[in-house]
């Protein structure tokens, strides 16, 4: 079957994603050159100053927070996923599916509902905080709401599945015959991982870092419902301009800056897999 | 050179009167007055839990027709989904942005003949500031802006807009995610204009909320459930949050409310019909509905703010029994501050201001 | 051969045991406590959910008494029924038409070493990595730049396109692990290549669609930021409500609705996990779905 036959199934998905993805992001860029008119609508035209509004100094903190907030989430989601992930391929035996199918069960409620569910454990009167102050540990209760941590633990838990099911599927591939020989090698457990397991498995750790990182990013809910007054995010700064203040052309400023910055980690992420098909 | 020059050149002619959104003046809008008749099923575009359901499936029992409740969350988001062309048939918007939607064209005149009803509507909003002769809108609720708090956390409270930065609450203070509160209360407690865009005082109010933000535990538009849970003990908040968290709790008389004595913002909001509504005949007879003093009643007590109906009062004072702070009358409303569309550059500034406070 | 199969072979090694030091990994407590730990964590607000819809009282802190109140006024809500309507609706078109194009995508793309597949490559990439916020401006500017009135039409166009990326991805990992044999011997036995793919690549290539579209449908049917900027006035699909819901006035009737939710979900996945087994296939779409396949 020739190259040319295949070429053209490209061609519906690929128009598609054309169409509705990549001009869209032309028209964004129209828009954050263009300026308010008087009449509720946007003219275009050259106006950079968005852009220098987008990157004023001011805003810096805003997505500096919304990376850090991400890199933190990538880390943690990381540092639980992967014993998990490692947990139930390896030991998951004949359970293996329903273990994985139960982790990603959670993503069946509502990420609002989920994230709203958090708010109803955490509050100071809340369960969570009963159990503490009812137990004795402390007779305040802790403030687990309106803080940095509070959001990073709703970007965690709305992003977890997305590092477990990549590190599975790595380690589900991997050829347990290189386990084997390893153990051979390096004898202790703890060397066998880092020289013949870690490795393998990168490509599943790279596309989980990816997939939780760059969304992470952008989001605003769980900076919305469980942050606190210091917590706002790039994405809630752009919901604003779009739902709130009526900027149209800053907001899409800020966007384009947002795509640009992500497209650096993008790039730098298909250099690391040499552009290998690593995701799932 | 010269080529490319041409084509920039040229590409800006181009894009030049090209945009999103309207790039011209809009037609007046030449629509006749509808009269109150089925013609449709009906779709309302409001805030979240703001009409009691029952007074709506009541109007489609005895008119056989379907009402769909469709939600926004912010005048500017209600704006944004107005302005992409959303059709609905009615809508409820602050007082300031009916001032706008009627610049921009965007509503259909009222005859308040044609309503039965709509001799129970108080004097005041015959011919109200933000809309001439009332002849597109009709009021709906009225309410206003104080602080909200728990007795049984914080004692008494000054009477003041200072209150959002008491040091016994720091950390248990909430202000409203609303840009127009925010900066409103800020300007309202130096003793300038509610409205005011005056680059040096806007500063002075940018600094005093970026004071009152060390205060503060976040922003929200919710105050009832903030309080019940007991997140907040101090709340920026409408005087009808008060009677819901108060209806919430198991122990309403610890929630108080407070109106300011630097300024109280006043406002009210509107039943109106879009211009390019489906179904205004439908909505018309709607409004009437609403309009009927029973109904009204009925509204009152759900979701808890006055309505400037003759014969609602009862219903309110029935929740303001012991707190009259929640009370807001037509005086006040003639007399408070209420807020105005800004003028562009002031829009812009107060953008600014808010943006630059919570990020 | 999967990775369990190691054990007994680790028995039947006895002259290395020697050299190794004694191997925790053998009896992974303490990864299993980690694991029941995540799984607690990623449990207890589905647990919250699902106990406080059953909350006789209005309060969502304290369980006051089983009651179905909160379901009652759900379907008593014409409203909310129509928002559930409409996200079921909204989910089926949209897992149905991705489904095609991301299958036939990675057909194009895996099969063919031109251009045009390296380039479809990287515009693959962006739609999986980008926030949802992005994707909701852009599909909000262009709608409002063609002047296409929002509705459920503009929700689904935006869904489509960004679910074709999660498509292709499973579909590809499925197919660079199948290999073309399967197709070159049907085309010696004098099948056409359409009669081929139609015919052979499809069927093996079945399992990986239909975990593909339960993926589509799951991410669609709980999806909210592009809702949020794509909805038109009526009706609105229901996670639209429940954000307005949530940021004006918590009705506990949202944990109603995420329990009915759930239950939706957890019947199409079990739907799409039975099926293939159902139908005399060896696999299960979640194996398929996470890659390991018994070819």
């Amino acid at each position: 079957m020739t190259d040319a036959f295949w070429r053209r199934f490209i061609f519906p998905g690929g128009l598609w994603l054309l169409f509705f993805f990549v001009v869209p992001i032309g028209i964004a860029v129209l828009i954050s050159l263009g300026e308010n008119n008087e009449f509720g609508g946007v003219t275009y035209g050259w106006h950079s100053e968005h852009y220098g509004d987008a990157l004023d100094p001011l805003f810096a903190p805003v997505l500096l927070r919304s990376v850090g907030y991400a890199a933190a989430t990538a880390a943690i989601c990381l540092l639980i996923g992967y014993p998990v992930a490692y947990c139930i391929a390896r030991y998951g035996g004949r359970r293996r599916n329903l273990l994985i199918g139960l982790i990603m069960a959670p993503f069946l409620i509502n990420y609002l509902v989920r994230t709203y569910a958090w708010v109803a454990l955490l509050a100071d009167e809340g369960l969570v905080n009963s159990v503490i102050t009812d137990s004795g540990i402390t007779s305040d209760p802790v403030q687990f709401l309106n803080t940095p941590w509070a959001v990073v633990g709703g970007l965690v838990y709305g992003y977890l599945g997305f590092m477990i099911l990549p590190i599975y599927a790595s380690l589900e591939r991997m050829n347990p015959a290189l386990i084997e020989a390893g153990k051979d090698l390096y004898g202790t457990p703890r060397q066998t991982f880092w020289h013949v397991t870690w490795p393998q498995t990168l490509p599943g750790v790279l596309a989980g870092t990816v997939l939780v990182f760059l969304p992470a990013v952008g989001d605003f809910v769980s900076a919305q419902l469980l942050g606190g007054p210091d917590t706002y995010m790039v994405g809630n700064l752009i919901q604003q301009q779009f739902f709130g203040a009526d900027n149209w052309p800053f907001g899409a400023a800020l966007t384009i800056c947002l795509m640009v910055f992500l497209g650096l980690f993008v790039f730098l992420y298909l250099r690391a897999t040499g552009r290998r098909e690593a995701l799932a | 050179m010269r080529r490319r020059e041409f084509l920039l050149g040229g590409a800006a002619l181009a894009l030049a009167g090209c945009g999103v959104g309207p790039q011209s003046a809009p037609k007046p809008v030449a629509v006749k007055v509808v009269p109150p008749k089925i013609d449709g099923d009906l779709l309302i575009f409001n805030w979240t839990e703001y009409m009691n359901p029952k007074v709506i499936r009541r109007f489609e029992k005895h008119y056989g027709v379907q009402v769909t409740v469709s939600n926004f969350d912010s005048m500017p988001a209600m704006m944004a989904k107005l302005r992409s062309g959303n059709r609905y048939d009615l809508i409820f918007p602050t007082a300031d942005y009916v001032n706008r939607l009627n610049r921009l064209a965007m509503l259909r005149p009222l005859d308040r003949g044609v309503l039965k009803n709509s001799g129970g509507i108080y004097d005041f909003f015959d011919d109200p500031w933000y809309d001439k002769d009332s002849a597109h809108t009709v009021p709906y609720g009225m309410y206003t802006t104080g602080i909200a708090w728990r007795a049984d956390k914080v004692g008494e409270l000054s009477e003041s807009w200072g209150d959002l930065a008491l040091d016994r609450a720091k950390g248990h203070t909430f202000m409203l995610d609303d840009f127009q509160e925010g900066i409103g209360q800020a300007n309202l407690f130096n003793g300038f204009d509610l409205n005011t865009t005056a680059p040096d005082e806007l500063e002075k109010s940018k600094q005093t909320l970026e004071h009152e933000k060390d205060f503060l535990r976040g922003y929200s538009t919710n105050p009832a459930p903030n309080l019940v849970n007991g997140s907040a003990w101090v709340h920026h908040a409408w005087n009808g949050d008060v009677v819901n968290a108060r209806n919430q709790s198991k122990q309403p008389e610890n929630l108080r409310f407070q109106t300011c004595k630097e300024g109280i913002p006043v406002g009210s909001d509107c039943m109106a019909i879009p211009a390019n509504a489906r179904h205004p005949g439908t909505a018309t007879l709607f409004i009437d509905w609403m309009l009927d003093p029973e109904t009204a009643s009925e509204n009152v007590s759900w979701f808890g703010y006055p309505m400037p109906i003759k014969g609602t009062e009862a219903a309110f004072a029935e929740l303001a029994a012991d707190d009259p702070a929640i009370q807001i009358t037509t005086e006040q409303l003639a007399n408070g501050s209420q807020f105005r569309e800004l003028p562009p550059d002031g829009k812009v500034a107060w953008d600014r201001v808010w943006t630059e406070v919570k990020a | 051969m999967s990775v369990a199969a190691e054990r007994p072979v680790e028995a039947s090694a006895p002259r290395t045991a020697r050299r190794r030091a004694p191997r925790p990994h053998d009896r992974p407590r303490t990864l299993w406590v980690i694991t029941g730990i995540v799984y607690a964590f990623l449990f207890a607000p589905i647990f919250v959910v699902i106990l406080f819809s059953f909350n006789s009282a209005r309060s969502l802190q304290t369980f006051e008494g089983f009651s179905l109140r909160w379901y009652e006024e759900f379907f008593a809500d014409e409203t909310l029924r129509e928002s559930l309507f409409t996200s079921l609706q909204i989910a089926a078109i949209t897992t149905v038409v991705a489904t095609v194009l991301g299958t036939t995508l990675a057909l194009g793309m895996s099969r063919s070493r031109s251009r045009a597949s390296g380039f479809a490559g990287l515009l693959l990439l962006i739609p999986l990595v980008t926030p949802e916020i992005v994707a909701g401006v852009s599909a909000f500017v262009l709608f409002a730049q063609l002047g296409i009135a929002l509705s459920v039409t503009t929700i689904v166009l935006a869904h489509i396109t960004f679910s074709i990326s999660y498509v292709c991805v499973v579909v590809r990992g499925r197919l660079a692990s199948m290999g073309t044999q399967i197709e070159e011997a049907a085309l010696d036995l004098g099948a056409t290549p359409l009669q081929a793919v139609r015919l052979v690549t499809l069927p093996a290539l079945w399992p990986a669609i239909l975990a593909a579209a339960m993926l589509v449908f799951v991410l669609s049917f709980d999806d909210f930021v592009l809702s949020f900027f794509t909805t038109g006035e009526s009706p609105q699909p229901l996670p639209v409500r429940i954000y307005s819901a949530l940021r004006f006035g918590i009705s506990p009737t949202i944990n109603a609705i995420g329990t009915l939710m759930l239950v939706v979900s957890a019947a199409i996945i079990a739907l799409a996990i039975g099926l293939p087994r159902l139908l005399g296939r060896r696999e299960s779409g979640v194996a398929v779905l996470t890659g390991r396949s018994t070819g």
